[in-house]
């Protein structure tokens, strides 16, 4: 589903280049549910937003799906991340001034759906994070976890192939987290890809594989084991 | 389009939308109507005078003491006038279009009439119309027999009371006593005088306007003799390529022929016609002043408004560019949003409009608004609205969409 060999990403400012990723290589397969942990700064947000061709990278190669993006133009990388991606922030990042109904419909329309089957895909995914009632509500109405619960509803709604997940719960209490990843964990079920960007390890071990991230480079877990305690720094360097 | 969507967010910023549309309202109204009011103004400017204006100029004189023999006086200088070389004709006028005096008078078509038919202006001058340059469409040019002396004239009416005159008129005033009818022939009465139609001119214009420039047109020309004590204005008809010289050699030739005149004025008919219209030129100058400075300042305004947006939505023109808008999505959101709002701006301006064009009409001499004015202006308007917002728009589709994951 989604393959990096020998990637790097350099971050250039007048006074500094940052290697926020380089030579990094990652094989999710299609189906997998990936827990991705790693010290703050350490490129995990980095590796997400180039997975999910919000950023292009400085060198390496990507395949989604098989099919190098590294030539895509802008229109068809929007394309795609319309049509197989779903995303998940930390932050949420529902529109404020949308209530919940058009929030959820806002990637349905750049896809062109007719409104009778955006209405029912709406409706259908609202009832899978237990929102339905609340179409009406606006952002600013809703508590943290359900206003996490309709970011996912949006981003199920376009019934993607790879969901991919900022710290979907950094900004969740305990309980409202557990929610949020079980919602996850139903949608992988049904055969949805997840990459899921974490620092809680409890919920990184509910993941079928772990990736750690550190200096821009995935190192095997075995030769880290101590990479729990980093969750606590949580700023960007 | 998701107007919809558009929408219901207009609806949270309610006050910020409204002030632009009522921005946008005001100027619609206040442009129409001023757009309208030029082209009045230009209009009138475009007035045709019925004489050969490329041709005319004309010397403005006065006399410290009145002339002895005025009639004597009075043909020498036409004869003096006559022999400057690239002059072809030669009048004393009494009156000259497009100049703010004017002679005129209340007419009857039958003598028993009670209440005048209208008033119209009259034209005296010996070879006027040949002169002027005035285009007969009917009947004929008055015979030399037919002339009389004004100075005469008014001290004796009895001597066109008891004969009946013959008078020239225009096409407009035919078309207003006979509607349909052939003027020859007809008669009009004035002051105990009665008057048969021999001639029609294409036109000849009043000197001043009135009656809210309707009878500008009403015009009758008399064969009478003007003298230098009952008239001011030599006209003259030049050749080709000679105003000036002939404008300075007749003002030199009157002086020489009589020391004790004064020259008031020398002009070319095109400096007459200038003159005249020098209040509409003003006028229309000073509205389309109003007009760029209200599209502007609404330009501005909506340049503001969408930078302003822009920036507040940067965190989600991120987002909508994550889920999978295009540039041109991000574009035209904004193309549209902006386009919404002029609508509504429009709407209201042209109901405003209306509204200032009825007041107008109540306080001012001020015509209707024609409707075709609406939507010129709601046109302009909206390109004015989708030039402004460009600028923003474009620097909103290029938000990246990294900015969804980063900013916070
Ligand atoms: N736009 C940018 N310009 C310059 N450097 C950047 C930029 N974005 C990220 N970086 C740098 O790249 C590196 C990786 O950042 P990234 O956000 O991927 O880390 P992270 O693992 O997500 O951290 P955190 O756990 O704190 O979210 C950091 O050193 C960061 O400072
Ligand atoms: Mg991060």
């Amino acid at each position: 589903m989604l393959k990096m060999t020998h990637l790097s990403k350099v971050y250039r400012t007048e006074v500094v280049e940052t290697y926020a990723l380089r030579d990094f290589s990652i094989d999710v397969k299609e189906g997998e549910f990936v827990a991705v942990t790693g010290p703050s700064g350490s490129g995990k947000t980095t590796f997400l937003t180039i997975a999910g061709l919000l950023e292009t990278f400085t060198g390496g190669e990507y395949l989604l799906d098989g099919a190098d993006v590294s030539g895509l133009n802008d229109n068809a990388r929007s394309k795609i991340r319309n049509e197989k991606i779903g995303f998940i922030f930390q932050a949420f990042n529902l529109i404020p001034d949308l209530n919940v109904f058009d929030n959820v419909e806002v990637p349905l329309r750049y896809r062109g759906m007719k409104s009778a089957e955006r209405k029912r895909r709406i409706m259908d995914a609202l009832e899978r994070v237990g929102l339905a009632s609340r179409i009406k509500h606006y952002p600013a109405e809703l508590s943290g976890g359900q206003q996490q619960r309709v970011a996912i509803a949006r981003a199920l709604a376009g019934s993607p192939r790879l969901l991919l997940a900022d710290e979907p719960t950094g900004n969740l209490d305990t309980q409202m987290a557990r929610g949020v990843l079980e919602l996850l964990e139903d949608i992988h079920r049904e055969g949805a890809t997840i990459v899921m960007v974490t620092h809680d390890p409890e919920l990184a071990a509910r993941a079928q594989r772990n990736v750690h991230i550190i200096d821009g480079q995935e190192v095997d877990i075995a030769e880290e084991p101590r990479f729990h305690a980093d969750h606590a720094t949580g700023s960007h360097a | 389009m998701e107007i919809g969507p558009i929408l219901s967010t207009l609806r949270r910023h309610k006050i910020t939308a409204f002030l632009l549309v009522i921005e946008i309202a005001l100027t619609c109204a206040i442009v129409s109507n001023a757009v309208f009011l030029i082209s009045q103004r230009l209009e009138r400017m475009k007035m045709p005078s019925g004489v050969a204006e490329h041709q005319l100029v004309m010397v403005q004189m006065t006399h410290t003491t009145p002339a002895r023999d005025a009639m004597a006086r009075t043909q020498a200088d036409l004869a003096a006038l006559r022999a400057i070389p690239g002059v072809k004709d030669v009048t004393l006028a009494s009156q000259v279009p497009l100049t703010n005096s004017s002679s005129n008078t209340e007419i009857r078509t039958d003598p028993s009439q009670k209440l005048p038919t209208l008033n119209a202006t009259q034209y005296f001058g010996q070879d006027l119309i040949r002169t002027f340059g005035a285009q007969l469409v009917a009947g004929r040019d008055f015979r030399p027999d037919e002339y009389l002396d004004y100075a005469k004239v008014i001290h004796n009416l009895d001597l066109v009371r008891t004969q009946t005159s013959s008078v020239v008129i225009t096409e407009a005033l035919a078309e207003r006593l006979w509607p349909g009818e052939s003027a020859l022939g007809k008669r009009i009465y004035f002051a105990g005088v009665e008057t048969r139609v021999v001639g029609v001119v294409k036109s000849l214009v009043r000197p001043s306007l009135f009656e809210g420039d309707g009878g500008a047109q009403w015009s009758m020309i008399f064969p009478l003799r003007m003298d230098v004590n009952h008239a001011s204005r030599y006209v003259l008809r030049t050749e080709p390529g000679s105003r000036r010289r002939v404008l300075d050699a007749a003002a030199r030739v009157l002086r020489q022929l009589d020391p004790h005149r004064i020259i008031l004025e020398k002009q070319t008919f095109a400096e007459i016609r200038t003159d005249y219209f020098r209040n509409d030129r003003a006028m229309a100058g000073i509205l389309l002043g109003v007009i760029v400075a209200l599209l502007t300042v609404t330009a501005l305004g909506i340049v503001g408004l969408a930078s302003f947006w822009v920036a507040q939505r940067r965190r989600t023109i991120g987002v909508r560019r994550a889920l999978g808008a295009t540039r041109g999505d991000i574009l035209r959101y904004f193309q549209t949003e902006n386009f919404l709002l002029a609508t509504i701006g429009i709407a209201l301006g042209m109901v405003l409009a209306w509204g200032i064009n009825l007041f107008l009409m109540q306080h001012y001499e001020v015509a209707r608004l024609p409707w075709i004015y609406l939507p010129a202006g709601a046109l302009a308007l909206w390109l004015i609205g989708q030039l402004a917002v460009l600028g923003p728009a474009l620097r909103a589709s290029h938000v990246p969409p990294v900015v969804a994951t980063r900013s916070v």
